[in-house]
């Protein structure tokens, strides 16, 4: 199950962060998404490999904690997608799908001419498409 | 880099060292306690040494050097393991002082990060955590698996003053007192073993004890006594530079002076004892064991024989007992040995040794399922790699190896596992592999909340020491290391903590974390008692719009009750709650002008300085009087103020806004003001007593409100979650001199002040010389000039409508008072829409509305209103006009809601002092109205030239109610002016059957509109017209009473000018004689849906101007003759004389020639065919035929027509000739007219069509100014059809 889903600007200021779960855990949702960042950043001035590796958006698993994994996604506009499940045994190509959705959900939600760049999203529909991909990655998953 | 000199290394080279078990008794203790410490403390400085040079050898024949060598001294009693539970208590009290110490550095601001980075790099992290380290490195000491702790050596000290020495020592080493380690065969009870005398010099001479050496020397050997005297200086206390005793005692009271009975020569004496005692009795018995053990080991565990022994052997104890610590291993085990000579060579500084022993017993340990004694075997591997400077990844893996195994013995391995642990972190961080490091510290947290909170911290330095370092981990490492200190109640580290993190926040806008830090800092201030910064803290979460309203409520709460809790009121510069708009501010004051009401002041200053200009005294007046007034009363630093007067308010509207979900109660909103008196002779003083000094007394006095020079209004309010309230503030001055705003404070639930100090960042210097620039200038300019009080007069319009129709003409009365007691004189007016408003003269005030618009019989019409001088000029009321006192004065005006939509009427009333002493001589009044005007009826004309008369038109109005309920009488509907007569073509009964006009309902009526101006002929033009022409028709039924409007009265005629001016820039000519204004008048219906709207009688009126009656040009011209002749052509062809009419409707002198053309220019005259077939049927000579066919022939004859000259070649005539000039020339003065002879001859019977002429006219240029180049100068006019019918007569 999908816990969190961030996006993050590219001065690592907080653009959007939603949290899927019942309970009140927003704080340390938040500073799992705040604490990746650090290895985002890692991840993006050592990249381990060139050439096929050069633009991929897709940045994988960066960190396990004990009970959530956290996926990190890097548009060229170096605005970062946080993604925190608790399922243990994900497979890559969900996360990629996912996070390829998720893409397309930004770039529409950004181009709305009264988004104001660097702020944070505050469109319904964003976050409408949101729930139902982060919905529909369950699905899938279980399946 | 040299291992050895790593902080790993230094550390290594403090613990593992040689121990030595000192055993005292109780005498030489007191002769100790003299000096302020025990025995054992006594020694302790002495027992590191930094030159020893000892040369050592161990199992190789290669003897080496150490140079630095350190003992550890224990009393026997202590060396066991520690007691768990004690230990933690100790750790929890270094802790705790810790804590109390970084207190003093709490109320310190929160560093800056890069700070935090610079103290980082020069490893700056708190000094106590490394003791800390330590300390929690000794837990684990004199474990019965590791021989490092366990001691070498054994010193006895006797004091001289003993009975019997001798048998003292052999008491002293009696079993029964010795540690478990010795007795219970885990280690050699047979040790080095050295006997000390201790001699008091203050107890007598030294002579006894060197007897009783001397026996020592006899009864334990020569080499292993030795006799240590001290306290000699016996007189005075020695103080000592530099106390070598200071750094090792802790829990020292700051008088106390440690060693003041040793002299220089007693602690050299100490000194020497040490070295000895080291160098050439405890290295040397080590190298002996070592080599020793190393002959043994290698007998029984080297080459291959016995490896495969050794194996088999433990194949076959496989089955054995299989305890967590595995088998017991007594030290005269091999196992045992191997460890120690392992921990002995280590000791000893030679790692290949160690190396190798501890890599053979390790396997064994394996093999025996000794855990722990495996993992400690392991670590020490580790460590001595890292010494050895051998393969760093080796090292590492024996540390991880050592670690895991570690915990995998669960809470038994827990403390080993910590130790090792921090090993390992060191040696990451001695190679800087920081990153590395910080898990380890996250993995070293055990169950112990405090212990791991103090590793939580540790970590998240090595997060930040790290390459780049990762600041974002730093930080939540040190959030859940303040948690667990706080859950453990280190409140002063957990404050520590937090505090850290705010400086990675700094500036980012992770809310959620920052306000919980913020909070949580706050919290614990307050539960310190430290109430001031608890309550900063807290004010920076007070905006916490995102949180939810539970968190806001709780943030809130806790916040007010901590500013309770501190007993005083806080003031506290920009409170964040309520949020201030600052760009919302404007500050409202009135010099010279005063304002009618707040829209009034809102209204941009260019809109009113345009209103006014013609109204006030000229530029230059102005500068000379009032400025140079201005310049010689004010100081050059006041010059730029603006200018107020005393017991007026200056107001302030500011906006406040809440960010939060929960309503929070504002009181006590003022204004911060300063007031300085300046000296009383300036504004008491005349123009001339002037000379030019002016003392600022610029005291500034106490701020509060009851301060006498001014008043402040005070506001209180409750703002509602997400509310935006805009709050009007004034202050008063009382006094005159200079006041400056500064701010505005405000008090948050009743026990927070806050306040905001307007910044004074952008100001315009107002150099615009003179006149006062816009209204911005001034407005961010928040110094005032006080001035003495002056009248001010105060207006209002009433009954004022809000919302109306259009056309509504209305009575209205101004209202204009002067509170004070000096008369206002000078009075002047100006409105900004004439044509809504309009002065009245002081007769209508009385006169009832609406009787004084009828028609008086009696009165000649017309008479009393010139709208020429109702231009847009200032209105000058009557001289001698004062306003004084409380007697109103009031002055009649006429309203009327020109167009619909939404208007503001501006009015400026200007006056001066009666009393020209002040500043300000001269004030205006500035009024501002808004309304809202509907549409109502909606008209139009259209004027077509009548057929049948030269001058008359005809008239379609067409009157459409565009409201949505309202039903209207048409009254009246009139022409303006005299020229005009107009007069319907059906009675208003037919146009009206209802009387009224519904909403929605359109109608329209035909009317007759006859040009009755004198006309000069060229044959008459003496004659005058000077009949009454009825320019008035009733649209109601005849007989009803209503009277007739009279359209020359005072409000009708004056708005009908404004209208008239309006509607000419729309309409295309000015002065064009030909157009014609039409005013309708209607009533609304009494209706019961709107009753409020039609209560007082009201007359709406609608004003259409400038309706052209000229269609086609300036000329106009009618051919008159037969229409119907009779003529025999057999007789001859027929000659007809026709008329033509022409009359020149323009200013101008027109020149006219008529062109007859025998030939056809255009489509439009009868085909040919046509005539023979209306001619021809005989049956249908008799007279009027039908023309409609000839019409459509005529319609499909168009389509030839339209290219002329297709059908008609020049050749064929048409069938009548003009007779007669060809081309006739008339000269036309304007607005005459002239009669021109036409003849045509007619050869055949038929239907003609005489429209063969042109028509060209040409107009004078006149002197009319630039109006005359729109209008056409001359044109071409075709003729128009005239039928003319004839028939062979009979």
């Amino acid at each position: 199950m999908i816990v969190c889903v961030a996006v993050v600007g590219h001065q690592n200021n907080p653009l959007y962060i939603q949290s899927f779960t019942e309970a009140d855990d927003a704080l340390k949702l938040h500073h799992i998404v705040h604490c990746s960042l650090d290895v985002v950043d890692e991840r993006v001035n050592n990249p381990k490999k060139s050439g096929p590796m050069l633009n991929e958006t897709f940045l994988g698993l960066l960190y396990p904690t004990d009970n959530y994994k956290v996926y990190g996604y890097l548009t060229n506009t170096k605005v970062k997608f946080i993604l925190v499940t608790t399922d243990l045994d994900v497979r890559d190509a969900d996360v990629r799908n996912f996070f390829r959705k998720f893409h397309t959900a930004y770039v529409d939600a950004v181009s709305n001419p009264f988004h104001v760049p660097g702020k944070k999203i505050t469109s319904r529909i964003f976050a409408e498409r949101v729930s139902t991909i982060v919905k529909s990655f369950g699905l899938n998953s279980a399946g | 880099m040299d291992p050895a000199k790593t902080p790993l290394g230094q550390m290594l080279l403090d613990e593992i060292t040689p121990v030595v078990m000192v055993l005292s008794t109780p005498l030489v203790e007191e002769a100790c306690f003299k000096n302020g410490f025990s025995f054992l403390q006594m020694l302790t400085p002495f027992c590191s040494f930094h030159n020893i040079d000892v040369p050592v050898r161990t199992a190789s024949d290669q003897p080496y050097r150490l140079q630095k060598f350190k003992l550890r001294l224990f009393y026997a009693s202590d060396v066991r393991k520690p007691d768990l539970e004690v230990a933690k208590e100790h750790l929890k009290q270094v802790i705790t002082e810790a804590g109390e110490k970084e207190l003093s550095e709490l109320s310190l601001d929160a560093p800056e990060i890069s700070h935090v980075l610079e103290s980082s790099e020069s490893g700056n992290t708190p000094s106590w955590l490394q003791f800390f380290n330590k300390e929690l490195i000794r837990v684990v000491s004199f474990s019965d698996h590791e021989a490092f702790d366990h001691p070498v050596a054994c010193l006895l000290a006797v004091s001289s003053k003993d009975e019997q020495p001798i048998n003292r020592f052999v008491d002293l080493f009696n079993t029964n007192k010795l540690p478990s380690l010795l007795n219970d065969g885990v280690m050699d009870p047979k040790i080095l073993k050295h006997y000390l005398l201790v001699h008091d010099n203050q107890d007598g001479p030294v002579d006894r004890a060197t007897k009783i050496l001397a026996e020592m020397r006899g009864t334990f050997g020569t080499s292993d006594c030795a006799l240590l005297c001290m306290n000699s200086s016996s007189d005075s206390p020695v103080k000592h530079e530099d106390n070598p005793w200071a750094s090792y005692n802790s829990n020292v009271s700051p008088g106390q002076d440690l060693g003041c009975f040793l002299n220089i020569d007693d602690v050299n004496e100490i000194k020497d004892l040490m070295q000895d005692l080291s160098s050439k009795h405890i290295i040397p018995s080590m190298e002996q064991k070592i080599r020793v053990l190393n002959q043994q080991v290698s007998a029984t565990r080297k080459g291959f024989r016995n490896q495969i022994k050794n194996l088999w052997w433990r194949k076959g104890k496989e089955d054995g007992v299989d305890s967590i610590n595995g088998p017991m291993y007594t030290f005269s085990s091999t196992e045992s040995q191997i460890r120690v000579l392992g921990d002995y060579a280590f000791m000893l500084r030679d790692y290949e040794l160690a190396l190798s022993n501890y890599r053979l017993i390790s396997t064994d340990y394996k093999l025996d399922k000794a855990w722990k004694r495996y993992a400690a075997v392991q670590e020490m591997m580790g460590l001595a790699y890292f010494m050895s400077d051998q393969s760093r990844k080796e090292a590492e893996y024996c540390m991880e190896n050592a670690f895991n195994t570690y915990l995998k013995l669960g809470s038994s391995g827990q403390q080993n596992a910590t130790r090792c642990g921090l090993w390992w972190v060191e040696m990451l961080k001695t190679r800087d592999q920081y990153k590395e490091a910080a898990p380890v510290y996250f993995r070293i947290c055990g169950e112990d909340i405090l212990h791991s909170a103090v590793m939580l911290e540790q970590a998240s330095y090595c997060y930040l020491m790290s390459k780049p370092s990762m600041l974002r981990k730093f930080g939540f490492h040190l959030v859940l290391s303040g948690d667990r200190y706080n859950k453990c109640d280190q409140v002063k580290h957990a404050i520590r903590t937090y505090r850290s993190v705010l400086s990675v926040f700094k500036g980012t806008t992770w809310s959620y974390i920052k306000d919980h830090v913020h909070f949580h800092i706050g919290q614990w201030y307050a539960s310190l008692g430290m109430c001031d910064v608890a309550v900063k803290h807290m004010l920076e979460i007070l905006a916490c719009g995102h949180q939810s309203k539970k968190t806001q409520e709780l943030f809130l709460g806790d916040f007010l009750q901590i500013v309770q809790k501190t007993g005083r009121t806080f003031e506290v510069s920009k409170l964040q709650l309520p949020v201030i708009n600052i760009s919302s501010l404007k500050v409202i004051f009135e010099d010279h002008r005063t304002f009618g009401s707040l829209s009034a002041a809102n209204t941009k200053e260019g809109l009113w300085h345009s209103l006014e200009e013609e109204m006030l005294p000229s530029f230059s007046a102005a500068k000379t009087n009032w400025l140079e007034l201005q310049s010689k009363l004010i100081s050059k630093n006041y010059r730029d103020s603006n200018v107020c007067v005393e017991g007026e308010a200056v107001k302030v509207n500011i906006e406040f806004s809440n960010p939060l979900q929960i309503s929070i109660p504002v009181s006590g909103v003022t204004l911060i003001c300063k007031h300085s008196p300046s000296t009383s002779e300036v504004t008491s003083g005349t123009k001339n007593d002037i000379d030019g000094k002016c003392e600022e007394l610029t005291t500034s006095r106490d701020l509060s409100s009851d301060n006498s020079s001014f008043l402040v209004s005070e506001v209180d309010f409750l703002l509602g979650g997400g509310e935006t309230t805009m709050v009007q503030l004034s202050v008063t001055p009382r006094d005159e001199g200079t006041l400056e705003i500064l701010g505005v404070r405000w008090k948050l639930s009743g026990t927070i002040v806050g306040f905001h100090n307007f910044e004074f960042s952008h100001v315009k210097k107002n150099t615009a010389k003179g006149r006062r620039k816009g209204k911005r200038s001034p407005n961010e300019n928040f110094k005032f000039l006080v001035t003495k009080s002056i009248p001010k007069l105060q207006g209002s319009i009433h009954p004022f409508p809000e919302k109306t129709y259009a056309g509504d003409l209305r009575h209205l009365v101004l209202e204009l008072r002067n509170s004070s007691e000096i008369p206002v004189k000078n009075l002047k007016m100006k409105i900004s829409h004439p044509r809504f408003l309009n002065i009245g003269s002081p007769e209508n005030i009385k006169s009832e509305f609406p009787s004084c618009l009828m028609k008086i019989d009696s009165v000649p019409s017309g008479a009393n209103a010139n709208p020429s001088n109702m231009s847009d000029t200032v209105f000058l009321f009557p001289e001698g006009t004062s306003v004084q006192g409380v007697t109103p004065f009031s002055w009649p005006l006429w309203f009327r809601a020109a167009v619909p939509g939404d208007i503001s009427l501006y009015i400026s009333i200007y006056y001066e002092m009666g009393d020209i002493s002040s500043v300000i001589r001269y004030r205006t009044l500035r009024l501002q109205y808004n309304l809202q005007v509907l549409p109502s009826l909606d008209v139009s004309f259209q004027i077509s030239p009548s057929p049948l008369r030269l001058r008359e038109f005809l008239v379609r109005m067409d009157v459409v109610n565009k409201t949505a309920s309202e039903s209207f009488q048409v009254n009246q509907l009139s022409s303006i002016g005299s020229d005009w007569e107009i007069s319907l073509l059906q009675p208003p009964e037919t146009i009206f059957p209802s009387l009224s006009l519904m909403a929605g309902q359109a109608i329209s009526c035909f009317l007759t509109l006859k040009n009755c101006r004198r006309i000069l002929t060229f044959e008459d033009t003496g004659s005058s017209i000077s009949m009454p022409i009825r320019s008035d028709i009733k649209l109601v039924p005849q007989g009803s009473e209503d009277p007739v409007y009279n359209m020359s009265s005072e409000p009708l005629v004056n708005f009908h000018h404004y209208e008239r001016q309006q509607q000419e820039f729309s309409h295309e000519p000015l002065g064009d004689l030909n157009t014609v204004d039409f005013v309708l008048i209607s009533r609304p219906l009494q209706s019961d849906t709107n009753a409020s709207f039609s209560d007082p009688p009201h007359v709406m009126s609608h004003h259409a101007c400038h309706c052209s009656t000229a269609s086609t040009g300036p000329i106009s011209w009618l051919v008159d003759g037969p229409r119907t002749l009779h003529h025999d052509f057999s007789a001859s062809f027929c000659e007809i004389n026709l008329k033509m009419h022409l009359y020149n409707s323009s200013g101008a002198t027109a020149f006219v020639r008529i062109n007859t053309l025998d030939y056809t220019v255009t489509g439009g005259q009868l085909n040919p065919l046509s005539v023979v077939q209306s001619v021809t049927p005989s049956d249908n000579q008799a007279g009027w035929h039908d023309i409609t066919p000839v019409n459509e022939v005529k319609v499909t004859s168009n389509v030839t027509g339209s290219q002329p000259g297709k059908s008609l070649s020049l050749g064929s005539v048409s069938p009548y000739i003009w007779s007669g000039s060809s081309s006739t020339n008339v000269h036309l003065e304007p607005m005459s007219s002239a009669q021109i002879p036409l003849q045509i001859c007619v050869f055949s019977p038929g239907i003609y069509d005489l429209s063969n002429y042109v028509l060209h006219w040409n107009l004078l240029p006149e002197d009319r100014g630039g109006q005359d180049e729109t209008r056409q100068p001359s044109g071409k006019c075709l003729g128009y059809t005239y039928y003319l019918t004839v028939l062979q007569s009979t």
